[in-house]
């Protein structure tokens, strides 16, 4: 098994596509983080969400595009209720009262996914895209999951740009290095947060999305992938977009062949980059703060 | 007692500190002056060893505690106040008291006993209140108290460790005139054989109660000498005093 | 604090009341209250007392039961007092060398750092096939105590037993807050920059209140795997811990009663709403937002708050 080539591209390519996965999810929580030092454990619930979203979308309407590009918006609106309702409120509470109300938002979000949609796994009957398979020496391989990988680094590339190009990615970069001074050099901090946080949530309903169609839908889906996010966010550095990527690439190859290699070890092995890096690096791998 | 040499510390592009040395005897009453920006507060937090130096070396009753933490630090003997109350303000000036007497003899470990069951330290703490003139405030709530006795407060947690040097960080700083005359008889009342640095902007406070004065100018030592020396000293005219008293 | 004793009082008098009026149901619900009243009590001491969220705080828990049944099982066959003290200390030890560590770091980095550490724990039972893996282990035998006349595997002498735990557990963690050292736990939360300042060691005192309420979880631990003599890798899982927060929230961070409410309030909703609707989570997590932001301390706070108005 080692010695065979095509075990290594195989399990290469899965762990990239599962890194790309928690790469959209981490992106959005680790900005929150950074430019609000905002804690949402309820992140997951919005990944599941996104695919129950789309997977409904993809139903009604027959198409998979459709879900890509209309499930992100439906989560940044339920993203939009919930910072107005709750988040804002809590925006300068400490991550005690952060932490426990967006840990009763996991209850909540998931009971209402049971309820609106059933606890089964949902699987899209219509048309998906790039549904057939290629083959990596003699293994088929799905195109689909090449096809979540190049999202990922889609979505990568196009948040660089948003960051280093943009007058947003600028306040942002502003407001994770020192929302104080951002402030009082006229940034509109509270309109940036209430952005990044939109954006940090249509990310997460992204992923669901594109999850969907080779993963299933299924209320409760987002508390599983919660803490792989949440360990990746530290790994990579609070707030940092390269930080997230890289992060990202390290935990989806630590599960992936930890899985195919060492079965008994690759969960401890996660928890334990993260007690590493957390010791010895408490800023992360790449800080956003220099 | 407290002895630095050739300490130098850069932050970034900042070099805070290039080269400070600095010697107290038992018993010393040192100020460190200077203008804003001269490295007062960064040669403050050296002593205190809430910063590490890049080069130079600090002696505390003859040990070397360079690169000892701050909690290292007090256990050898030395005191510190803050510039910014730092204080346990839910708390009563009783129990901020019997917290530092607590952290001083390590009696934190004790718990076969109740708090208010160890008589000797709250012996300790009467008499440390005393001594700073809260005597009377002991039950009261930090919270409740006001900014000059919160000061004292401040003086008194470092006093109740029984330290070997004081480093008291700017203690009038905000206070009334009837306040900083009561500050200025507890330091007046501090014991003989404590070593005490003082970093103030008063230069009433500075000239009256040191015995010796360091002129800290850019991170440099501009001049060091007696409040006599200080006062004839006309590069320490030209490049502080002056232009202070110009300022005002 | 003797407003709260008396809080505490009154709460065992309700306990035995209810004791009184049970059948086997009623047992089975006041063993699981008091266990879960001795968890939240001691991570209240770690928490809300010293100002530590804790994420981990379940994974000991769960220590204590898997070391009570290994101890005490054919694996190592002490007998179940033996494995009672030695899952106890041996929680202890883990959490020292745990808390060694995670100390070093504060804030939401401590609840990040409990976590990792939790869910490893979690993990390694999951994938412990010689464990049951996660099927769990059946079969936990209880103490026995029918030497002094006594019969745990009636439900209703088993609850009293537990609920006796739980009044010595909080008499011991009173009496620690009353001490120096709980007076340094409380400083620290406070502010420990200055107690550093001070010359405390940090570190030690905090790595020590971790190994403490540690022990105290894994006792909880131990009698948890007795109450239900069935042990899974979900009681280390951090949601667990999640729970323990809400008892904490629920009845008020740092009044030691407070907990032992919330674990009452905690344990009976989710019996009683889930007899009603599937969607007692979404009920449960509606409430403790509505709680968190109504910013009182939990229950307790609020009766504190109220007579203290009514009086003043």
């Amino acid at each position: 098994m080692l010695t065979d080539p095509s075990f290594w591209l195989v399990q290469g390519l899965n762990s990239l596509q599962l890194a790309m996965l928690l790469f959209l999810l981490s992106v959005g929580l680790t900005v929150i983080f950074g430019l609000m030092n905002f804690v949402n454990l309820a992140h997951g619930s919005l990944y599941a969400l996104g695919a129950l979203i789309g997977y409904s979308i993809a139903e009604a309407l027959g198409s998979v595009w459709w879900a890509y590009a209309l499930a992100p918006v439906a989560v940044a609106a339920v993203g939009a209720v919930l910072y107005i309702t709750l988040i804002e409120r809590l925006r300068s509470a400490g991550p005690l009262p952060q932490v426990l109300v967006t840990f009763g938002l996991i209850f909540v979000l998931m009971d209402a996914q049971r309820y609106l949609w059933g606890t089964d796994a949902l699987g899209v009957t219509g048309n998906v895209p790039f549904s057939g398979t290629i083959h990596i020496g003699v293994e088929p391989y799905p195109a689909y999951r090449l096809f979540i990988i190049a999202v990922g680094f889609a979505v990568f590339g196009g948040l660089y740009l948003l960051l280093n190009r943009t007058r947003l990615g600028a306040e942002v970069r502003a407001g994770v290095d020192d929302a104080e001074t951002a402030a009082a050099l006229g940034v509109n901090v509270e309109r940036t947060f209430f952005l990044v946080f939109l954006l940090g949530c249509a990310l997460a309903g992204l992923a669901g999305a594109v999850a969907m169609p080779a993963f299933s839908a299924e209320a409760g889906m987002g508390v599983g992938i919660l803490v792989p996010t949440l360990v990746v966010v530290v790994i990579g550095g609070l707030g940092s977009l390269s930080g997230a990527f890289v992060g990202s690439l390290v935990i989806g190859a630590t599960l992936t062949f930890g899985t195919a290699l060492f079965p008994d070890f690759a969960g401890v092995a996660m928890y334990a980059a993260l007690i590493a890096v957390l010791l010895f690096r408490p800023h992360g791998l790449l800080p956003a703060r220099g | 007692m407290l002895e630095a040499s050739g300490l130098f510390k850069r932050f970034g592009a900042l070099q805070a500190t290039r080269g400070v040395s600095l010697k107290l005897e038992t018993g010393a009453r040192h100020a460190i002056i200077g203008p804003n920006g001269a490295g007062k507060t960064t040669l403050f937090n050296l002593l205190a060893g809430e910063v590490k130096p890049d080069a130079g070396q600090i002696l505390l009753d003859g040990r070397d505690v360079t690169h000892a933490s701050p909690d290292a630090r007090a256990r050898t003997g030395l005191g510190r106040s803050f510039q910014r109350n730092n204080l346990f303000e839910t708390e009563s000036v009783a129990l901020n008291l019997a917290l530092a007497d607590i952290a001083h003899h390590g009696t934190g470990w004790h718990v076969w006993r109740r708090l208010s069951a160890d008589r000797a330290a709250r012996a300790r703490a009467e008499d440390v209140a005393e001594r700073v003139g809260l005597a009377d405030a002991l039950a009261r709530p930090v919270a409740s108290l006001s900014y000059g006795a919160r000061r004292q407060l401040e003086v008194a947690l470092a006093l109740i460790g029984e330290p070997k040097v004081l480093l008291l960080d700017e203690p009038t700083a905000g206070m009334s005139p009837e306040e900083t005359g009561r500050m200025l008889s507890l330091i007046d009342g501090l014991p003989t054989d404590l070593a005490v640095l003082i970093v103030e902007h008063d230069m009433d406070l500075v000239f009256s109660h040191a015995t010796r004065i360091t002129v800290l100018n850019y991170g440099e030592v501009l001049f060091e000498g007696s409040p006599d020396e200080v006062r004839a000293s006309t590069l320490v005219q030209d490049t502080y005093l002056g232009g202070e008293a110009g300022a005002c | 604090m003797t407003f709260r004793h008396l809080l505490a009082a009154a709460l065992l008098a309700v306990l035995l009341v209810w004791h009184s009026q049970s059948e086997y149901y009623g047992f089975e619900l006041l063993a699981e209250v008091a266990v879960f009243a001795i968890l939240a009590m001691s991570l209240d001491l770690l928490a809300g007392y010293g100002g530590m969220v804790s994420l981990g705080h379940a994974a000991l828990f769960g220590l204590g039961a898997y070391l009570y049944s290994w101890l005490g099982g054919p694996m190592v066959g002490l007998t179940a007092p033996m494995a009672m003290l030695g899952a106890t200390l041996g929680t202890g030890a883990v959490a020292l060398a745990v808390g060694a560590v995670a100390v070093r770091v504060e804030g939401i980095f401590f609840i990040m750092i409990t976590l990792g550490f939790g869910q490893m724990g979690y993990e390694f039972f999951f994938q412990n096939k010689a464990l049951g893996g996660d099927d769990g282990l059946y079969g936990i035998r209880r103490l026995d105590l029918s030497s002094v006349g006594i019969d745990l595997s009636d439900p209703g002498s088993f609850a009293l037993a537990v609920i006796l735990c739980a009044v010595v557990v909080y008499l011991l963690l009173a009496w620690v807050l009353a001490t120096p050292f709980g007076t340094v736990l409380k400083g620290l939360h406070a502010n420990p920059n200055r107690l550093r300042a001070l010359g405390l060691r940090v570190h030690a005192y905090r790595a020590a209140a971790f190994a403490f309420a540690g022990a105290v979880a894994g006792f909880a631990g131990s009698i948890s795997a007795q109450h239900t003599q069935f042990i899974a890798p979900h009681l280390l899982n951090w949601t667990t811990s999640g729970e323990v927060l809400i008892m904490l929230i629920l009845g008020g961070l740092g009044t030691l009663v407070g907990p032992a409410v919330g674990a009452v309030v905690l344990v009976l909703l989710r019996h009683e709403l889930s007899s009603v609707t599937d969607y007692w989570g979404a009920v449960m997590g509606g409430f403790l937002i509505l709680v968190v932001l109504s910013r009182q301390n939990g229950l307790v706070g609020l009766t504190e708050r109220l007579l203290h108005r009514r009086r003043g």
